[in-house]
């Protein structure tokens, strides 16, 4: 069963398309099922929000983009089109054409992302070098430029990372990400650690950048609230899975799938009333081994027989896609994708 | 209650700079502010983990103490109010450290103490000398002269106005050992050096001679002189304190008390300690009970009642076993388990997740029912103080900056920061926008805090009265003549901290330069605020002085009962901006 993407619909193609992604590790323990089956499509100067909770498989998403994985991770199947071209199946050479030039990642933790030894505008005049093939003295410029854009003083260029506080050194990431005009700039977790005030300017800044540059953006979090703001579409992971899919708005103030209606009414609302959010009894499961059927059953409270064994599809429910039996709407995924997969 | 004074904590960094708040019992008390404003700092001061460079922190201070210590600190200082600060210090405060610098009073009492011990043992050996080998020198008299003089002796030793210390009654009696050896000794063959001239010193001999050689007497001396100098230390201290107050109160008579929840459950749990042997380890630690089976029952009752149910399944695992919602259970079990009335949670839920947050919310307001706990609770999450607290203090740089219950400060914010701060907290509900203040750079390095109003550097409405100064005035005027606004400076310079020197260019003349000056400051003040802090420009020997208004740090005050914020604005509603004057 094809899950539908209606945005992606029509001829024109979008620029980014993940259809059905299955990615495992292969641990000692066993093998993770880290994402099964995701589908999602990034149109050109849009910014998707990948949200969930930690151990979701958010980042592995990121880095499958990427081709980034580590050695005992592999792409099952599933496909991954950037503008026509199938980034699954490319050799590693005409990857690297692609990763950081058309591409890139703000990794996780800009703490620690940066190379403590070496001089800010080495590391972002880095990727030109490598990419763009110019003169040290025209990189050099270019990342002085970089840093104007995110709002640092070019004469910073010749410091160190430790010269930089927490929420410098995220604009130093974003200026590398920016470094070889990419069109898209996965963003993973860009403003957890931060305060509340660096967090509001980090992304007000990526905002600008999208508006001025015309970027596509992937925002990973698993702070919703994050995404409310600076998102156009959110999809919702849980356990590898996609549970819902859709437009920001109509996910934050009418969600349909159990998981997000819990993610949505856990966040404390400051302009609110002051009571205690709701949680979602239950931890998220071990990946080695999911539940049967929908994996989000053993927390649900709606759970009901059907949810046990059969694994509801996200399909289109009131404009989004949702993967939920509780709507009739849904369907189940076929019974030779599950064989496949056993 | 709990009341809290000036907690201040400064090693090179003023981190915490003259913060003062109350905690009832039973609140939830949220200390809210970005990172490095001092919160955690703060927190760590009233569990003693880190000391405060100066002031106090009062445990169960009764109101009208409290009262009477405020009336006090707001007199000028005479002898008599210090006395009584000092005695209401002593009785309620747990950090306060009794001055040890000595008077030559002290010294006199010392020195008479020990040239005590050094008489007594010298009339000893007179007796000895005076009535012959062992006239007087039966077992019963030394013994009742052994005791008079370690009675003296504790009685001395535990005088001296220092901070008392149990220790002292220790000190008393090994010193009461030492002089009933060595002094009478030395004593003695002194004494026989004077009658009979300089006799070769013979250890044994002349200690024999100071006891008269009474081998039974000596021995229950040299048992009943210790012990009667370190009792009597201990009756004096005893008395001491109890006329005192909490004088002397030990950090580990507290450590039951007051306890802490650390941030992250994954670091501040030890890999390689079970649940039950980093549960129990505050028990074993403070000496509360070595029983194997009431430690374990205690165990048992913390673990369940912090969720972990049931608690035999969770006991014996190790950290990594556990998810981060168990592990930050087994941090609470752990400062549960001492039944504390107090505790201090760090950011206990800022690495967990959103799923997970609410659960440990709920269970910490759940103890709090039922083991009437009281929560110091620092985050930087203001959507968590919202929902949580009682009251919040809002920190900035090491000082208050608002104070009042959670309706006053997050639905009601007066100050710019506080205000800035809920700002940028977004919404769950993307319709619910509001306009975000974003304010401009980060906080200032605490090794140099700005004059004036700490905030002003930062602050989105700061006026003429918040204490701009002369290098952030030369800062504005360069950044507005590189960009072309404001021509003809060719030198500029802080004079002093209230006036700027400029110099202009050859060909324009200070006078059409201070026409220039007045319209470009008129036009840009309110964007660039820093402006706003000039009071007047003038010329003078052709040089243009720019001159600033004076600026004052803003002093807490209450605007209604129970809500007070630091800021000018606030405190003196702004005046209009008046034109500027030559």
């Amino acid at each position: 069963m094809k899950s539908s993407i209606h945005d992606s619909g029509g001829a024109s193609l979008s620029l980014l398309e993940v259809k059905d992604l299955v990615i495992e590790y292969t641990t000692q323990k066993g093998t993770v099922h880290a994402v099964d089956g995701i589908s999602f499509a990034l149109d050109e100067g849009e910014a998707l929000g990948l949200a969930g909770e930690s151990g979701c498989g958010k980042t592995t998403t990121a880095l499958a983009l990427m081709r980034l994985l580590p050695h005992n991770g592999r792409i099952i199947r599933g496909s991954i089109r950037f503008r026509g071209k199938n980034l699954v199946t490319l050799s590693e050479l005409s990857i690297r054409r692609i990763r950081w030039k058309e591409i890139s990642i703000i990794f996780q933790g800009a703490m620690n992302s940066l190379n403590p030894i070496r001089r800010i505008g080495d590391q972002i005049a880095e990727p030109i070098l490598l990419h763009e093939g110019v003169e040290k003295q025209v990189a050099r410029r270019r990342a002085g430029d970089l840093l104007e854009v995110v709002g640092i003083n070019r004469n910073r260029l010749r410091d160190y990372p430790h010269e930089f506080s927490g929420g410098m050194r995220q604009r130093v990431m974003i200026a590398m990400a920016l470094a070889c005009n990419p069109k898209i700039v996965i963003a993973d977790e860009p403003v957890t650690a931060l305060d509340v005030m660096i967090q509001a300017q980090i992304l007000e800044l990526l905002e600008r950048l999208k508006r001025e540059l015309d970027l596509s953006m992937i925002l990973i979090s698993h702070d919703l609230s994050v995404m409310a703001e600076t998102c156009d579409r959110v999809a919702i992971m849980y356990a590898g899975r996609m549970m819902e899919y859709g437009q920001t708005v109509d996910i934050f103030t009418g969600p349909k799938h159990p998981y997000t209606q819990g993610l949505v009414g856990a966040f404390p609302d400051i302009r609110g009333a002051r009571t205690i959010p709701e949680s979602i009894p239950g931890a998220v499961p071990s990946l080695i081994n999911p539940p049967s059927g929908c994996v989000f059953h053993p927390r649900c409270k709606f759970a009901f027989d059907r949810c046990t064994d059969h694994i509801p599809s996200p399909s289109a429910v009131s404009g989004r896609d949702v993967a939920c039996f509780l709507y009739p709407e849904v369907q189940e995924v076929s019974p030779r994708l599950v064989e496949a997969k056993l | 209650m709990l009341r809290e004074l000036t907690g201040r904590a400064a090693l090179w960094v003023r981190a915490v700079d003259g913060v003062s708040f109350d905690i009832r019992r039973g609140e939830v008390y949220c200390l809210v502010g970005e990172s490095g404003c001092g919160k955690t700092t703060t927190g760590k001061s009233l569990v003693g983990l880190v000391d405060a460079t100066d002031g106090d922190v009062f445990l169960e201070m009764p109101d009208a103490a409290y009262r009477e210590y405020e009336s006090l600190v707001g007199r000028p200082k005479d002898a008599t109010a210090l006395g009584a600060i000092d005695r209401l210090r002593r009785k309620y405060s747990f950090t306060w450290k009794e001055s040890l610098r000595w008077t030559p009073i002290q010294y006199a009492l010392l020195a008479a103490m020990v040239g005590a011990g050094f008489l007594g043992s010298l009339s000893l050996v007179a007796l000895v000398a005076a009535y012959d080998s062992g006239a007087l020198l039966d077992a019963g008299t030394t013994v009742g002269l052994s005791v008079i003089m370690g009675v003296l002796l504790g009685g001395i030793a535990a005088f001296p106005p220092t901070r008392p210390d149990r220790r002292t009654a220790s000190v008393a009696a090994v010193l009461a050992a030492v002089g009933f050896n060595i002094l009478p000794m030395l004593a003695s063959w002194l004494a026989s050096a004077v009658q009979a001239g300089a006799p070769g010193f013979d250890p044994y001999e002349s200690w024999a001679i100071a006891w008269g050689g009474n081998t039974f007497g000596m021995l229950i001396g040299q048992v009943f002189a210790p012990a009667a100098a370190g009792g009597v230390a201990r009756v004096v201290i005893g008395v001491r304190q109890s006329r005192g107050g909490l004088m002397g109160i030990k950090m580990r008579t507290l450590r039951r008390r007051l306890h802490l929840i650390f941030q992250d459950p994954y670091e501040s749990l030890n890999p390689k300690q079970s649940v039950l042997e980093i549960v129990q380890e505050p028990l074993r630690v403070n000496h509360i009970s070595s029983d194997p089976g009431e430690i374990t029952a205690l165990v048992r009752g913390a673990l369940e009642d912090a969720g972990l149910r049931p608690p035999e399944e969770f006991m014996f695992r190790f950290p990594h076993e556990l998810s981060g919602g168990q592990r930050q259970r087994v941090s609470i079990a752990a400062a549960l388990v001492l039944r504390p009335d107090f505790i201090v949670a760090d950011e206990p839920v800022s690495m967990l997740d959103v799923s997970i947050r609410t659960e440990i919310l709920q269970l910490m307001l759940q103890l709090r029912e039922k083991r009437d706990l009281t929560y110091l609770f620092i985050t930087h999450d203001l959507g968590l103080a919202w929902i949580l607290a009682d009251r919040v203090a809002v920190m900035y740089l090491g000082k208050i900056v608002e104070e009042g219950t959670a309706e006053q400060v997050i639905a009601h914010p007066k100050h710019p920061y506080t205000q800035a701060l809920i700002s940028v907290v977004p919404s769950p509900d993307p319709r619910k926008k509001v306009e975000r203040v974003i304010l401009k750079g980060e906080r200032p390095d605490p090794v140099d805090i700005p004059k004036g109003c700490r905030f002003h550097p930062r602050c989105p409405v700061a006026f003429e009265k918040c204490g701009w100064s002369s290098n952030e005035i030369a800062e504005e005027l360069k950044s507005l003549s590189t960009a072309g606004v404001l021509p003809g400076i060719a030198q500029m310079e802080a004079q002093n901290p209230w006036t700027v020197a400029l110099a202009v260019v050859p060909g324009t003349t200070p006078e059409a330069f201070i026409e220039t000056f007045r319209r470009v400051v008129k036009e840009h003040r309110d964007s660039q605020r820093a402006l706003k802090g000039i009071a007047g420009v003038r010329t003078r020997g052709g040089y243009v002085y720019v001159k600033l208004h004076p600026g004052s740090e803003p002093r807490l005050v209450e605007l209604e009962p129970g809500n007070t914020v630091a800021c000018h604005l606030v405190t003196s509603p702004a005046e209009a901006p008046h034109a500027l004057t030559a």
